[in-house]
């Protein structure tokens, strides 16, 4: 079966960040052999006076195959994990989706959104999650992690939403790569320009510090802007800056 | 120009906003309580700066050092 999964609010301000949590869990889920993940999305939520978070309220999520026979054996652990792991003070909250058995997608996504934009509460949350089928779990604190984690899990099923967790590896003798090698040695699908401009697989990338990607309609994308070609350079473009990422 | 002013939540807030990166960049240089946040989390390629720093929480135009609340 395919899910995901998704925490929040895991962490304070000096505990290890959330996105760590997610991807041990990851880890942890694919080394039991109960199944295999996939890497880390950070979904970004509203900053608003009047939700409580540590200090940029995201929440982590991942997809994973799993056997069917292990859902409620890796329900459990994650819910023992987060008790375990969660820093003093915070107040964590789980979601796994079977997406079999997930009702109304439309419905999950659109809440996912409105995470984005508005105010939501408990209340909300464990009601759409009872509706669609949903496990949604609280572990310590107030439970108010159960809203972002909720809506992280409907924002990485827009396939449109957020960036990965960590940076690319990306072995090159020097301080470029083809997007051709781009595509064969990492998990990116598509190199694409902020301005949507989907760059050839002869074309030549200048990589940055730490290169991120980013979840962009339906594809892992490594977005890149144009670069000032100099004399004797053959890279068109390069990695985006930090400041860049940030719509993202 | 004044960098930090106390909100209305009573916490230290800083007057630059978002994008003010050599201000912020001059805040984090003059703070003995920097600490770079999670990979993840950094926004600015300026590796020292209040934006980077761990114990900066986001608000909607700008962000509080929490720095005062741990010590």
């Amino acid at each position: 079966m395919q899910i995901l999964v998704s925490i929040d609010d895991t962490d304070n301000l000096e505990s290890r960040g959330t996105g760590e949590l997610a991807a041990m869990l990851a880890r942890d889920l694919t080394e039991k052999d109960w199944g295999s993940s996939e890497p880390v999305t950070r979904h970004q939520m509203l900053v608003h006076p009047d939700i409580p978070y540590t200090s940029h309220n995201s929440a982590m999520c991942f997809a994973a195959q799993l056997g069917a026979a292990y859902f409620n054996t890796f329900s459990d652990y994650a819910q023992e994990f987060l008790r375990q792991e969660s820093a003093q003070g915070s107040d964590p909250g789980l979601c796994i989706v079977d997406l079999e058995k997930l009702s109304s997608p439309q419905e999950f996504i659109a809440f996912g959104y409105k995470a984005k934009s508005i105010v939501l509460t408990k209340e909300e949350a464990y009601g759409l999650a009872r509706r669609l089928n949903i496990h949604l779990s609280e572990h310590g604190g107030s439970g108010q992690g159960v809203i972002g984690a909720l809506a992280g899990a409907a924002l990485r099923l827009t396939r449109n939403d957020g960036r990965f967790r960590g940076h690319l590896k990306i072995e090159t003798d020097g301080d470029t790569v083809s997007v051709s090698d781009i595509l064969q040695k990492t998990y990116v699908e598509i190199v694409r320009s902020l301005d949507g401009d989907i760059l050839q697989e002869h074309e030549v990338v200048k990589l940055g510090n730490k290169v991120k990607a980013v979840l962009l309609e339906g594809k892992t994308t490594l977005p890149v802007v144009p670069l000032t070609v100099a004399p004797g350079e053959t890279a068109r473009w390069q990695t985006c800056a930090k400041e860049q990422f940030r719509r993202f | 120009m004044t960098l930090w002013t106390i909100n209305a939540a009573g916490r230290k807030e800083f007057c630059g906003g978002q994008h003010a990166r050599e201000l912020a960049a001059q805040a984090a240089d003059a703070c003995t309580g920097f600490v770079p946040d999670d990979e993840d989390e950094l926004v600015s390629d300026d590796l020292r700066t209040c934006y980077n720093c761990r114990y900066r929480r986001w608000t909607v135009a700008s962000f509080e050092c929490m720095l005062a609340a741990i010590i």
